[in-house]
């Protein structure tokens, strides 16, 4: 092998740290055996460094080949989407580096290295992921520069400045590039993430089937209103509306489940001024949206559910921000169809006998709808029910056994029941799914809610009133809706039990808390600028600044400023490059000589001040002082110790080169 | 102290013996301050010999001369070791290297092995002698001479050798006022001029060399050095650019030079003036160029810009 097709044994250490700050993210998502292989690959290429083993044969190599791809379809059940290819990509990482024999095969690594920086944004955009790849960047970058350098060098940290020099340099491009660069649409599409637990809302619901829910502290979305924020009793953020019952399960209707008559919502009569605000939504992989009770949205792409709901055709993947103003005074479908009555009354038949009975009972003694639901709540309160997050499971007629026996369960189990006795006893009623509560920020004054913030409540529809919210949850566990999950559950000791880290855990504290809200609003931002800043939005940036935008004006202004981020740096690059520049005082100086030049003394390239001096005394006897003074000045501040500014010094030539005209 | 005093009194008290050769002389010195040894380069009868010698006198160093031809060995330099019966020991007796100020004559008339013998104790400041190494005197100068013609019988010295010496300098022939000076001063007192006397001591000889190492350097002047140095890398004359060590001359040179002349800076003037005697034997001209190192020196004199980059 040619010694500079050899990799430099200090390269050899930054790719391997390279490898290493690329994979660790990907840690907590990889099958334990894939740690297992980088290590021996690492150790293998060591001691082929050292001279001890050596490369793989080919045949070897396919061995290998074929156990990475078995061992993955072991881990994963399957070689196709999103985690299982990344595993492989990365798996395969790992052993290129038994094929690390010449300096191509290190560009090939460390080039494959950036690609697979971007793999960890498939799984989150978080600002301290994007801070971490940064710097994973750099450490590649780091590699690529010690490739470059003498084989027998020692291990130095030259090239992590280099190449931080280089990626300061390369920022303004990025910039324009980030802003200007025309945000094509996906060529591709990567495959849904199968294997990311879906935590939050689904779309269906089935109480008695949960024993034990657990909820994690993920942001599910964050709200930023434009005037005051309501209560956080009446944030009610209703993503699902559920009026099917079947099997113990209840879901949403889809659009083909309604007849085309009812497709549209009912009007809505709106009056007084709206709650004006926008949701920053993760993505969800489903295609509803949450808001605020009756919410109007006028965004493209937002529709609205005939259960006044709104949703988006196209399931949400990446994060999305929409705009929605609510009226959560505006009555809701004064008159009820009938297939909607009908759809809300109906109950599996022979199922809950017992709730059934009791249903009856109530709407007896009540004497009207709103009585029955003033006295199912009240049930619910003096009655000994518990809300916990494990209750025990339920088996047929759940909602019976709930009633009568166990008692114990959360808001799915109470929403259900509710609607259960409502429907039994002639009310219209519904279950409700989304989010209660949320936490304002007082930094940005967004409300964040959380995962753990999810509910389900339930509606029912009065004569003259419409659809009215009713929280039976409310009358179980009154601080479960004024003050959150946390205090609702202070004595259970079950809030945010699987995750001992969160920061969320520690509100308690102080400055952790005012850590956590900070970085919370600082991610907000993170969020809708950055990660939000879509084609959309890039589209009315420039509009707002270039007017109207035709494919040639953008290509120009691409191209224009890529330009104007570059010249600046090649003009410094070459300012670099060539060396000493002329100063301000020896312009000043050669200002002067071309001034006795035009009196016919030319100063001779290769003559120096004094000897020039001499000259022109010579030939211009009558400007012999202002030459000794301004040879004398110059040659004070360009040559001698003097602590003189060279400025003042440039000055003071020019101010006495002026006495020659 | 004033420094250029006493050397415009060394300068003057050397001219009295050299007449008419005031730049040469003072070149002289200027080598010898900067601790460098000296090449003489000229035809016979030049006054190579009386100018190392009136130097010497000047400094007041102990001084010797080395006729070198071409039988000479290595041992009639160095010193060599004789058996004495008396003592049944040997005994060392130093060659004529062990001075401060050596005078070699016609350096290019011995054969390698004894210049070069010459050229390491030039370089080291030491000697070797019979596995034992004995250090040369301090301050030690050598002050070679060379004849440029008659080459038959001769080993001129190559390239790298010459890189040694600091400085070249050729007397040439007087000016005639000189000359003719020299003529009356002969035919009215009938005999050469005096021995000049000491004029610098060792210390202050020491004090010239502290204030060398005190001589501010500026960036500009740092500048211009380096252009001169591309310059003869770079242009199509230069068969080989200055090295590094030439370069390096140069600049001692040129701050002995500001010293010499009273000034705590250097300028571009000092290197200008020292640029020949350090540089012209250095280069080689390619094929191309017609003249020899002195034309070049004074071709990358002329185009290099003083003040421009």
């Amino acid at each position: 092998m040619k010694v500079d097709e050899q990799i430099p044994r200090n390269a050899l250490v930054w790719i391997m740290l390279g490898m290493a700050a690329l994979l660790a993210p990907h840690l907590g998502r990889l099958p334990i055996w894939v740690l297992v292989v980088y290590i021996a690959c690492a150790l293998w290429r060591l001691q082929i460094f050292r001279g001890a083993w050596h490369f793989p044969r080919r045949l070897v190599k396919l061995g290998l080949i074929a156990m990475a791809g078995t061992g993955i379809w072991l881990s994963y059940g399957s070689l196709l989407g999103l985690e299982p290819t990344v595993a492989l990509l990365l798996t395969a990482y790992a052993m290129k580096l038994l094929e690390l024999a010449r300096r191509q095969d290190a560009y090939v690594l460390l080039f494959l290295g950036y690609f697979i920086c971007i793999t960890e944004f498939l799984f989150t955009q978080d600002l301290l992921v994007v801070l971490y790849s940064l710097a994973t960047v750099w450490l590649v970058t780091a590699a690529l520069v010690a490739l470059h350098q003498g084989v027998q060098e020692h291990f130095r940290f030259g090239p992590l400045r280099q190449s931080g020099v280089m990626l300061a340099q390369a920022f303004p491009l990025m910039l324009v590039l980030f802003f200007l660069f025309p945000r094509i649409g996906p060529l591709w599409t990567v495959p849904v993430k199968t294997h990311a637990a879906r935590t939050g809302v689904s779309d269906n619901m089935s109480p008695g089937s949960i024993s034990s829910l657990s909820k994690s502290d993920e942001v599910a979305f964050r709200v930023s209103f434009e005037g005051e924020i309501p209560p956080r009793a009446n944030l009610y953020w209703r993503g699902l509306v559920m009026s099917r019952l079947q099997q113990g399960t209840w879901s949403a209707f889809n659009y083909y489940d309604v007849p085309a008559a009812e497709r549209r919502a009912a009007e809505v009569a709106t009056e007084g001024e709206p709650l004006r605000y926008s949701v920053l939504m993760m993505p969800t992989q489903q295609n509803w949206l949450y808001s605020l009770r009756y919410a109007e949205s006028s965004q493209a792409g937002i529709m609205q559910a005939p259960d006044f709901r709104l949703f988006r055709p196209v399931e949400i993947e990446e994060q999305y921000r929409y705009q929605v103003r609510s009226w959560p005074q505006a009555a809701l479908e004064p008159v009820l169809s009938d297939w909607r009555r009908l759809a809300e009354l109906r109950l599996p038949d022979s199922e809950n006998p017992r709730t059934r009975a009791l249903a009856l009972q109530l709407r007896e003694e009540a004497g009207s709808d709103a009585g029955l639901v003033e006295a199912v709540l009240a049930r619910f309160r003096e009655e000994s029910f518990v809300y916990t997050l494990q209750p025990p499971l339920l088996g047929e007629n759940a909602t019976d056994q709930f009633l009568f026996e166990t008692r114990r369960g959360f808001c799915e189990h109470y929403a259900s029941a509710f609607v259960t006795l409502m429907r039994a006893g002639g009310v219209p009623a519904r279950v409700v799914a989304g989010y209660q509560g949320g936490e304002v920020n007082p930094v940005n004054r967004t409300v964040i809610v959380h995962q753990f913030d999810a509910h389900a409540w339930a509606e029912v529809w009065l004569e003259g009133e419409g659809w009215r919210r009713v929280d039976p949850t409310a009358a179980v566990s009154p601080s479960r809706i004024e003050q959150g999950l946390e205090q609702a559950l202070a004595g259970e000791g079950s809030f945010l039990a699987d995750s001992p880290l969160s920061p969320l855990r520690y509100r308690r504290v102080d400055w952790i808390n005012s850590l956590r809200l900070r970085y919370d609003a600082l991610t907000y931002r993170w969020q809708s600028w950055v990660v939000g800043f879509n084609s959309e939005n890039q589209l009315q940036l420039l509009q707002r600044y270039l007017g109207e935008l035709t494919a040639q004006k953008f290509v120009l202004i691409l191209l224009g400023s890529g330009l104007l981020v570059l010249l600046p740096l090649a003009a410094w690059l070459l300012r670099q490059r060539g060396g000493a520049t002329l100063d301000g005082l020896s312009r000043e100086y050669l200002a002067f000589c071309a001034q006795l030049a035009r009196r016919g003394v030319e100063r001779a390239p290769g003559e120096g001040p004094r000897d020039f001096a001499r000259r022109v005394a010579a030939a211009l006897p009558a400007h012999a002082e202002v030459v000794a003074e301004v040879t004398g000045l110059y040659e004070n501040a360009q040559y001698a110790a003097s602590r003189d500014s060279r400025r003042d010094a440039a000055q003071r030539i020019r101010r006495s080169r002026r006495r020659l005209r | 102290m004033q420094i250029q005093g006493l050397v415009d009194v060394a300068v003057s008290e050397v001219g009295r013996v050299l007449l008419g050769k005031e730049a040469q002389i003072r070149l002289a010195l200027c080598c010898l301050f900067a601790r460098g040894h000296l090449l003489i380069e000229d035809l016979p009868g030049m006054g190579k010999t009386t100018l190392s010698h009136a130097l010497a006198d000047v400094l007041g160093l102990s001084y010797k001369r080395v006729q070198f031809t071409s039988d000479l060995l290595p041992a009639d330099i160095l010193g060599v070791s004789i058996y004495n019966r008396n003592d049944a020991s040997f005994t060392f007796h130093p060659g004529p290297i062990f001075t401060q100020l050596l005078l070699a004559d016609e350096i290019n008339r011995t054969t390698p092995r004894t210049q070069s013998a010459l050229l390491e104790a030039m370089a080291e400041g030491q000697v070797t002698v019979e596995g034992e190494t004995r250090a040369l005197p301090e301050p030690f100068f050598v002050i070679a001479t060379q004849n440029p013609i008659h080459q038959s019988g001769t080993y001129p010295l190559p390239e790298s050798q010459l890189d040694r010496f600091l400085m070249r300098l050729e007397l040439g022939y007087p000016h005639p006022v000189a000359e003719r000076e020299m003529f009356q001063r002969k035919a009215l007192s009938g005999r050469d001029s005096q021995r000049p006397g000491q004029c610098i001591s060792a210390a202050q000889l020491q004090q010239i060399r502290e204030a060398v190492a005190g001589v501010h350097t500026s960036d500009s002047l740092l500048d211009y050095l380096q252009r001169l140095v591309a310059y003869t890398r770079e242009a199509p004359e230069f068969a080989v650019g200055l090295s590094p060590r030439g370069a390096l001359a140069l600049l001692d040179c040129a701050r002995t030079w500001a010293v010499m002349h009273n000034r705590g800076h250097v300028v571009p003037e000092d290197l200008q003036m020292v640029l020949p005697a350090v540089v012209a034997h250095r280069l080689v001209p390619s094929g191309d160029f017609s003249g020899d190192g002195m034309a070049l020196v004074m071709q990358m004199q002329r185009k290099v810009d003083v003040i421009r980059p």
